[in-house]
């Protein structure tokens, strides 16, 4: 993976890996630099020690929730946006407030999301 | 007869009245009118309804007597007091009563009055002898004679009735309270109207204004009244009203004393409000129904038990112990009772006499009680009275009466001692033979003839030495030679045999006239001829008459009128009394001569003077009559014929010419004369001493034929008399046994309808099984005919299956048991319940058995169907429990114990409330706290906790249970267990999110293919067979997963699918192409959807490029499982040969970074991906998660 240091660096919590590719080309095309985790415990290791602008963390990862990398994401100050197959009454009631990416999400919508972070 | 009040107060009325002397006053000094209420519970109403509308005007006065607890102070005269402006005072002793005032009777105190003047004596009589009501009516009738009014109130009991008898016998006004509908209240009122002596049922609110208008007309009724009591107008016209009575009712009081009836017309004249005697008199004409009630008022009697004790001691102690001296156990003791009444005075007699003979159990008693009231007569057979029975002590009290309700009955055995009988004592012959007589305060109302005409009868009723009671104001007066006085004070006397009397003028002895009229004697028809000849020999031949033997004429003929000279006094036939004297020697010689001889006599030398002229007449004398019987002597007739003769010459001629010859034949035919005459007279000397013996004889014969005809006469009449007086006994006895045989056919007719109307059929049959009687509902069992009563049952061909019939009557009769027994119908045949037991007749013999059958089949039916129910209701996996009306658990079957872990004995009995879990709902609450339930269904759910913690969650639903009318009488509820839907309902929602979740993640992956897809695609064409075929490939996963429930799928399977398109169809196991090895295994979703992908992309590129796309071409999948780190892993390895050389891709695609890198990333494992030219490897390895 080849990051460069003048480009924002971007989170992506993902386990499908279709979507992960997919996501990854498109963020890539939009100028971020994309470190990929498909398991909680990845995750939450980048979460804690990469350094990372953004994130978007998709909530159910290979059956585990991704809850304990929000924590990490809002303790450091970073921005982040939850994605889900599943609706908003599924998540708990103290992530309710987060934005969450509806799957399946389109270009603009996601472009549209990672602008109101960082504009945040 | 009744018997009469007595004008002497009775006995329980004074009693307790100590020293409080009452002088009988027969007008009150003023017109004010004392009126007495009385009344008990619910009196309180009712004294305020009547002081509403009484106003305080009138020259009323009002005494209220209540019954009050005697230790508690009484406020009803303050309570009164706020219905009425009189003032209200409560009574003291000595208070005089004044118009327009309220008097009301303390607590615990007897209340009488006297001369006006309030009497109170305390405390009062204990309770089972207070009847304050009853004796102040009876002082006030006493004290107030007619002028006393009582009205008697709402109260319970009968206390005022023997008062209100009190004050109708002086001639008050009575009056009580009706209900709502114009009948008497029940309790007091009800009890006062049954005395039959109230004058008016009345509401409380109309009371007021009658007694005001009575009280006016008394008023001015007794501004009309003499010095005695009575008006005068009403004397005038005493007659008319009699006869008028006489004339409707068939009883003539024409005797009765003048003034008693006076008194008592007066008194139904105030009753019906009548000015005048002539307006009453028209009252009397209109209305038929009045001469009934007037005729009872002149009947009121009022009689008790034991009525002057003294006198019946005098009975018990002198008549009846001589009277049972005389009787040997054989004979009868026959008393009368005349004037009866309501037969107290009879069954008083009963019970001394009863009492007197103790041992003498054999010897029967009848008394003859009878009276003219027959309404009287029918309560006296009776029996029965109304509580409280004054006089008679407690002691006769429970041994002679039974008790029934309020009434007391009269012992068998006194009753029958005695026959009641509708008689008059005037008008019917008397009985006879009589060993006692009591007829008390009868005579008193009679005048004087009719009295001793009494007395005569009461005599001649008696057997010798009979006795006779009469009350203490009679006497024997004119009769007291008929009897001789034993008890000059209680009027006892025995019978005198020395006198004779018989019953004179009893209408109904009066022989009735003849029907028929004496047949008059044919006349014997004469031939004209002989008529005619007879008329002309007439002048020629000699007068004649026919006489019989004791002279009488029988006939006349011819001129006889020459020779008869009717004397002087009676007329008479005897044809001695008819002839002229001169020829009467000459004519009774000639006839005694033929009727003795029987023969002929002709006398000569008769002469008779005629018309101055003397004639010579010849006599003949001819019996008549067959000769035979004249030749006996035995003369019935004679014929006397006077046959006169031409004057004699010489007997002319010597008178005339005076010749001496002539003188000698004077003196010659004078000496023919004389001796002639001497004959004659010494004939008639000797005929005459004869007959003077013969009379002298005859008439001593006569004397003593005379003699005894008198005698036999005498005895004829005795026995005439004496067969009236039993015809009498026997309709006496001939109505009693009617009126039983009444009694004993409307019993039976009862029974039969009774029997009729069971719908049970019942047979009653004798001890040799033979049918004694059957209900119609039988003929179903049986097959019984009308005629088949005394047959056997055993001969009658039942329609049930019972060959033990004569077993069970067997051992009924044996055991003296009921016995039960079930017969059970074959196919729809009904199911009868035959009970068994035996037939008791009266006197608790067994007499056969009777046998009733009880269709049950109809319970039977109900009986399975609700053991059904209950073996459902047992059998359910629901709990089901009732619960009955009072909200106790009734029921509580196995599965209620299993769902809320409580047994049946725990519950069952408690109130349902127990059953409210921790934490209910509002439904929950309202069902089984507020009871809000609705009239059919309810449902709510609830979560029980068990006693051990553990909870449930429950369905409830509710039904009451109703009766066929939908009157509700328990309730129902079923519980069920509901974890299982709760579980199935919680799952299916999870799912319901997975599912959504699955198709958004693939709509995302579906998205990501597409996107990369047209990222690598030269041109459009190939876009579609890459992205239709990673869809189908994909779509064939799913196909895989959705087969197991998306648990996993084979990954033999996996591979099988992706290479299907490169192997001929249906072929799955190795071939010469494709080889599969490895173990059966499952694959978890993620796993199995990312190897697919992986799959198809090398099978697609081997199809295309690789050994797939030559027919020599070989592919094999291997795959084994390891354990790493305690971790299974697979290893999976594809190897490619046979195919075209191998080059290693230029380009990058879509399929080489998806086995590279996506499979890796998604997995967590390695990849190893290769292109010797031999053939394309790559081998997976990838770390498994445990599918569960």
């Amino acid at each position: 993976m080849t990051t460069e240091s003048q480009l924002p660096c971007i989170l992506l919590a993902e386990d499908e890996m279709m979507l992960a590719m997919m996501l990854e080309d498109r963020l890539n095309a939009s100028g971020y630099n994309v470190i990929k985790a498909a398991r909680l415990n990845r995750c939450l290791e980048l979460a804690e020690s990469a350094s990372i602008d953004l994130a978007i963390l998709d909530i159910n990862l290979a059956g585990e929730q991704s809850f304990p990398a929000a924590l990490v994401l809002r303790r450091r100050g970073i921005p982040f946006v939850f994605s889900s197959g599943y609706d908003d009454q599924d998540v708990p009631e103290v992530w309710r407030n987060e934005k969450i990416l509806q799957k399946p999400y389109d270009t603009r919508q996601l472009t549209a999301a990672l602008n109101a972070l960082r504009a945040a | 007869m009744p018997s009469y009040l007595k004008p002497v107060p009775t006995p329980a009325a004074t009693a307790g009245k100590g020293s409080l002397t009452t002088k009988t006053r027969k007008l009150p000094p003023t017109s004010t009118m004392i009126v007495g209420i009385g009344a008990s519970a619910g009196g309180l109403e009712a004294f305020k309804a009547f002081f509403t509308h009484m106003p305080a005007d009138g020259e009323l006065a009002f005494v209220l007597v209540q019954h009050l607890a005697p230790d508690h102070n009484s406020l009803l005269a303050e309570l009164i007091g706020r219905s009425t402006t009189m003032p209200v005072l409560e009574a003291t002793h000595g208070m005089r009563v004044e118009a327009r005032h309220v008097y009301v009777i303390p607590p615990n105190a007897t209340l009488t009055i006297a001369s006006g003047v309030l009497q109170v004596c305390k405390p009062a009589p204990p309770r089972e002898h207070r009847w304050p009501i009853n004796t102040f009516f009876t002082s006030l009738a006493e004290d107030q004679g007619d002028c006393a009014v009582c009205v008697v109130l709402a109260g319970t009991g009968s206390d005022g009735a023997q008062g209100l008898r009190a004050v109708k016998d002086h001639g008050g006004l009575a009056l009580a309270q009706s209900g709502f509908d114009h009948e008497a209240m029940t309790g007091m009122p009800a009890n006062a109207v049954a005395t039959g002596l109230v004058d008016a049922v009345m509401p409380v609110s109309e009371m007021p204004a009658r007694l005001l208008a009575y009280q006016k007309q008394m008023h001015a009724a007794q501004q009309k009244k003499g010095s005695d009591g009575v008006r005068g107008d009403v004397a005038a016209h005493l007659k008319t009203i009699c006869e008028l009575l006489h004339a409707e009712i068939g009883h003539d009081f024409g005797q009765y004393k003048e003034k008693t009836l006076m008194r008592r017309i007066q008194r139904r004249m105030l009753v019906v409000q009548a000015e005048t005697v002539t307006d009453y008199i028209e009252y009397l004409r209109e209305h038929p129904n009045e001469h009934e009630l007037l005729f009872r008022e002149f009947l009121i009697g009022v009689t008790e038990f034991f009525r002057d004790p003294i006198a019946f001691e005098a009975l018990r102690t002198i008549a009846i112990p001589s009277l049972l001296a005389d009787k040997t156990s054989e004979d009868v003791l026959r008393i009368w009772v005349p004037g009866c009444a309501t037969g107290e005075e009879a069954y008083s007699i009963a019970i001394l006499l009863r009492e007197a003979m103790g041992s003498q159990r054999g010897l029967k008693v009848k008394i003859f009680a009878t009276d003219i009231d027959d309404q009287a007569i029918g309560r006296a057979r009776a029996g029965r009275y109304r509580a409280p029975l004054n006089g008679i002590s407690p002691e006769r009290l429970e041994r002679w009466f039974s008790k029934d309700r309020d009434d007391y009955c009269v012992a068998k055995q006194i009753r029958e001692m005695c026959i009641f009988s509708p008689h008059s004592v005037i008008k019917d012959p008397p009985f006879s033979r009589m060993d006692l007589v009591s007829c008390r305060n009868l005579l008193i109302y009679l005048n004087n003839d009719l009295q001793e005409r009494l007395v005569q009868s009461f005599h001649y009723a008696l057997r010798p030495g009979g006795f006779l009671l009469l009350g203490p104001s009679e006497r024997l007066a004119r009769n007291a030679r008929l009897f001789t006085e034993l008890d000059k004070k209680q009027r006892l006397y025995v019978r005198r045999d020395d006198a004779h009397t018989r019953p004179r003028d009893f209408v109904s002895m009066h022989p009735r006239p003849f029907s028929g009229t004496e047949q008059p004697t044919p006349r014997h028809v004469e031939d004209p001829i002989d008529q005619q000849a007879r008329q002309a020999l007439e002048p020629w031949s000699p007068a004649y008459v026919v006489i019989n033997a004791s002279h009488d004429v029988l006939r006349f003929g011819g001129d006889t009128g020459r020779y008869l000279a009717p004397s002087t006094g009676a007329a008479s036939l005897n044809l001695f009394q008819l002839l002229d004297k001169p020829l009467r020697g000459a004519v009774r010689a000639a006839a005694l001569q033929a009727f003795a001889s029987g023969k002929q006599v002709i006398r000569d030398g008769l002469t008779v003077s005629l018309n101055g002229q003397e004639r010579s007449l010849r006599l003949i004398v001819e019996p008549l009559g067959p000769d035979e019987l004249r030749d006996d002597g035995k003369v019935e007739m004679c014929v006397i014929a006077f046959h006169e003769l031409e004057p004699a010459p010489h007997s002319t001629d010597p008178t005339t010419d005076g010749k001496p010859g002539g003188e000698l034949t004077r003196i010659q035919a004078l000496e023919d004369e004389l001796r002639g005459t001497r004959m004659q007279l010494h004939a008639a000397v000797e005929l005459h001493e004869t007959a003077s013996e013969e009379l002298k004889s005859a008439n001593e014969e006569y004397q003593s034929v005379n003699e005894e005809l008198q005698s036999a006469n005498e005895e004829l009449e005795t026995s005439t008399e004496e067969m009236q007086s039993i015809n009498e006994e026997l309709q006496t006895v001939n109505v009693e046994l009617n009126s039983k045989n009444e009694a004993l056919n409307r019993l039976n007719n009862d029974i039969r309808n009774l029997l009729d109307s069971t719908q049970i059929a019942t047979i009653f049959l004798d001890r040799e099984l033979r049918i004694r009687s059957y209900t119609p509902k039988m003929t179903e069992l049986f097959h019984l005919r009308d005629g088949d009563k005394g047959r056997p049952i055993t001969e009658i061909s039942p329609r049930i299956n019972y060959p033990e019939l004569k077993g069970d009557v067997a051992q009924v009769l044996h055991d003296m048991a009921v016995t039960e027994r079930m017969l059970r119908g074959e196919g729809d045949a009904p199911t009868f319940l035959l009970r068994m037991r035996p037939y008791l007749t009266f006197d608790n013999i067994v007499d056969g058995v009777v046998l009733t059958f009880v269709d049950i089949t109809e319970s039977q039916q109900l009986n399975s169907e609700h053991a059904r129910l209950a073996a459902i209701v047992n059998s359910s996996r629901d709990a089901i429990f009732g619960f009955s009306l009072d909200e106790r658990i009734s029921s509580w079957n196995a599965s209620a114990e299993r769902i809320f872990g409580l047994s049946a004995e725990q519950v069952v009995g408690q109130p349902l409330n127990i059953l409210l879990p921790p934490e209910p709902s509002e439904e929950t609450r309202k069902f089984f706290v507020s009871h809000e339930r609705p009239t059919r269904l309810a449902e709510f759910d609830m979560i029980w906790v068990r006693p051990d913690g553990t909870s449930v969650p429950l369905a409830i639903s509710y039904s009451p249970v109703c009766d066929q009318d939908g009157t509700m009488f328990a309730g129902k509820l079923i519980a069920r267990d509901v974890t299982e839907r709760v579980r199935a309902e919680r799952h299916t929602e999870m799912m319901m999110a997975e599912l959504n979740h699955r198709v958004k993640n693939t709509l995302a992956t579906v998205q990501a293919i597409a996107q990369q897809t047209i990222v690598n695609a030269q041109d459009l064409p190939s876009f579609r067979e890459s992205f239709l075929s990673r869809l189908l490939a994909l779509s064939h996963t799913h196909n895989l997963l959705a087969r197991d429930a998306w648990l996993g799928a084979p990954l033999s399977g996996l591979v099988n699918n992706e290479l299907a398109p490169y192997r001929p169809d249906d072929v799955r196991t190795n071939d010469a192409r494709v080889r599969l090895q490895g173990d059966e295994l499952i694959l978890p979703p993620k796993h199995a959807l990312a190897l697919s992908m992986a799959l198809h992309e090398l099978a697609t590129n081997a199809g295309k490029y690789g050994s797939l796309s030559v027919p020599e071409g070989r592919v094999s999948v291997t795959w084994t499982t390891r354990m790493q780190d305690q971790r299974p892993r697979l290893q999976l390895q594809w190897t490619e040969t046979g195919g075209p050389a191998v080059v290693p891709p230029t380009r990058r695609g879509f399929g080489t970074r998806l086995i590279n890198e996506g499979v890796p990333y998604e997995l967590d494992g390695e990849v190893t991906l290769e292109f010797p030219p031999s053939g394309v490897t790559c081998t997976i390895d990838v770390p498994l998660e445990v599918v569960s």
